[in-house]
């Protein structure tokens, strides 16, 4: 479970987060809903420990990534807002790097690598190296380094951005399998359809607060819009900054 | 241990994979010594050059005694055109030269040239000298032949001694071949060093990076170790290329003969270990925060001025104070100069400064460990 309390972040003269308070239980998707530059990014980096909040916390599993980083992010598969690849190595050595970060060395690290190549399906670019992927190849393999670990929390930051409807068609289907194993997942977005189409709950967030909370249902009642994004509208106020 | 062991396997294969670190690393080492060697050998051509000055003679067939003479000593009558920015020097022999010598009467011999032309000046000086060598010949014999000693006109005798000895010649040719070998380290983990630190920041997998379990002290060691690595290896090849390349200079022409033994080398690159560990985390420091590999290779090129200041100022300023046995760079620097002057060396400024160094290097990995659990350095916010 991700429990994130209070956060306050102010970057000079920019209020980021503004008290933010919300809960991503196991076994559920929760979305991260809110315009560009509502604070999702800068409240994710703070719950993986990359910022420091100045009060309030962020806990993995109670462990705050402030106070603790590395044992915080021992159970975290993370997609980050920006996913560089290495681009002289191939998919296997990339994977086995951050398998090797997380701790898995030898058999464990081969079996491993072996299995996230085998669930994302892309045995045929495991050798090769990553120079000249295309976004979807490259997002998958940003996602097998997430998940090689087999991490009980999965944190995305915009993960279907750029990617065509084949490729997220996949990430979805792997967020689903992940969520039935009772992963805890929480995902940025400003895509609406995708929020709508996969997640148990969402929390909208604009200007660094938490807007609204609840499933695509509730959000929709208690609007009274019979659309989510009709109802997103409503809530934040304004359709600025928002996909539909 | 095992996050500092994958981050250090994973750059370095990052790396060897790197033609441009590869071929950076060891052009440095190759192309170096050899640029090196070849102006040695022109210099010492230069040195040695006894070819003959070649001057307008006028009215040669006046006087063919004294172009004889000449001849022997190297002037000789130019064949070719004067080329247009030089000017001609010229040397005319009177027509009455046969007719006055015979009578012993002062010859008028007249010499123009441009004195101020810095070029012909050893050239002028030797036609200048050669004339002055014929005319003393001259009175000599003029002297025997009406019964006097010929010392009588040399009441002073002026004896030059060279106190340049074979050992401070190689010295000063083999100081600067030190100062590139200290170089070496510095120049070697360049590119690598740019590339894991302002590589993974431009490529966007430092974010990702930084948010795996590890400290960012195993981050900043693994990485450091990886160009460490390479720099230590463009040592390696330059203490062994240093050698081979110069034993086809003619050094022993000048008067220089260099021994480089294998335990002199090996002593050597022991004292560069921790001085490319202290090469490379200086390197990291500068370009961690660099936002790219462009802005990150403009800084280092700066940081580059100091080993090279350090080095080359003590060598050409012939720097002699204690402190410098002590300190990091000048240290090594210190002790290298010993060791090629078959000296002693300071055993105990050797160690200390090698501690100075390694204690330096892992301070300011230290920090850069802690700078990249800043969100200002990191994110640039």
């Amino acid at each position: 479970m991700i429990n994130v309390d209070a956060l306050t972040k102010t970057f000079k003269n920019v209020q980021a987060l503004d008290s933010l308070s919300f809960q991503a239980k196991d076994g559920e998707i929760t979305g991260l809903l809110g315009p560009n530059g509502a604070g999702k990014t800068t409240c994710l980096r703070i719950i993986y420990g990359l910022l420091q909040a100045d009060t309030g916390k962020a806990e993995i599993e109670g462990v705050d990534a402030n106070q603790n980083p590395i044992d915080a992010r021992r159970n975290l598969g993370i997609f980050p807002d920006k996913f560089g690849l290495y681009e002289r190595l191939t998919v296997r050595e990339q994977v086995a790097y951050f398998a090797g970060l997380h701790g898995l060395t030898g058999s464990k690290q081969k079996q491993a690598v072996e299995q996230v190549i085998e669930k994302l399906d892309i045995k045929e670019l495991a050798d090769r190296r990553t120079a000249g992927f295309s976004q979807g190849q490259r997002m998958k393999v940003a996602l097998a380094q997430a998940l090689v670990h087999s991490p009980k929390h999965l944190i995305l930051d915009e993960p279907s951005r750029g990617l065509d409807v084949m490729s997220t068609r996949i990430l979805r289907d792997v967020l689903r399998e992940q969520r039935a194993q009772g992963t805890c997942i929480l995902f940025s977005s400003h895509v609406m359809q995708e929020v709508a189409a996969l997640c148990d709950r969402v929390v909208v967030m604009a200007n660094g607060k938490v807007a609204a909370e609840g499933t695509p249902q509730e959000l929709c009642d208690m609007t009274g819009e019979p659309q989510l994004e009709d109802a997103f509208v409503k809530i934040i106020g304004t359709d600025e900054g928002i996909a539909a | 241990m095992s996050a500092l062991t994958s981050v250090w396997k994973k750059e370095f294969r990052d790396a060897i994979r790197d033609k441009r670190s590869v071929l950076a690393a060891m052009s440095y080492a190759f192309f170096g010594p050899l640029l090196m060697a070849v102006a040695f050998f022109f210099l010492i051509t230069q040195l040695t050059d006894k070819a003959d000055i070649e001057i307008t003679i006028e009215g040669e067939e006046n006087a063919p005694q004294l172009v004889d003479f000449l001849n022997e000593r190297g002037v000789v009558q130019k064949q070719g055109e004067w080329a247009k920015t030089e000017t001609p020097i010229v040397l005319t022999l009177p027509e009455n030269w046969q007719e006055s010598v015979r009578k012993a009467e002062p010859v008028e011999v007249t010499l123009r040239a441009d004195w101020s032309a810095q070029k012909q000046q050893t050239d002028i000086k030797r036609v200048e000298q050669a004339v002055q060598a014929y005319s003393s010949q001259i009175a000599a014999y003029r002297l025997t032949l009406r019964g006097v000693d010929p010392r009588v006109i040399q009441p002073v005798q002026l004896q030059k001694q060279d106190l340049a000895t074979r050992g401070s010649k190689a010295a000063l040719i083999m100081g600067s071949v030190l100062v590139f070998i200290i170089l070496s380290v510095f120049w070697s983990g360049m590119n690598v060093a740019i590339d894991i630190s302002a590589g993974e920041r431009e490529r966007n997998s430092l974010e990702f990076l930084l948010s795996q379990p590890l400290s960012t002290w195993d981050i900043v060691t693994g990485k450091a170790l990886t160009a460490t690595t390479f720099s230590l290896f463009g040592a390696i090849l330059s203490l062994v290329l240093i050698p081979i390349i110069f034993a086809y200079v003619p050094l022993h022409e000048i008067g220089m003969n260099v021994n480089f033994s294998v335990g002199m080398m090996a002593l050597m690159f022991i004292l560069l270990v921790p001085l490319a560990l202290f090469a490379t985390a200086l390197q990291l420091f500068v370009s961690f925060r660099a936002k790219n590999f462009k802005e990150a290779q403009t800084y280092i090129s700066f940081l580059l001025i100091i080993p090279m200041a350090a080095s080359f100022g003590v060598e050409f300023a012939r720097l002699k104070n204690p402190i410098l046995y002590y300190l990091p760079l000048t240290g090594q620097h210190q002790a290298f100069l010993s060791l090629i002057r078959g000296e002693n060396v300071n055993v105990m400024g050797t160690v200390i400064s090698a501690i100075a160094t390694l204690a330096a290097a892992l301070l300011l990995m230290k920090y850069i460990a802690r700078m990249l659990k800043s969100e200002k350095i990191v994110f640039g916010l």
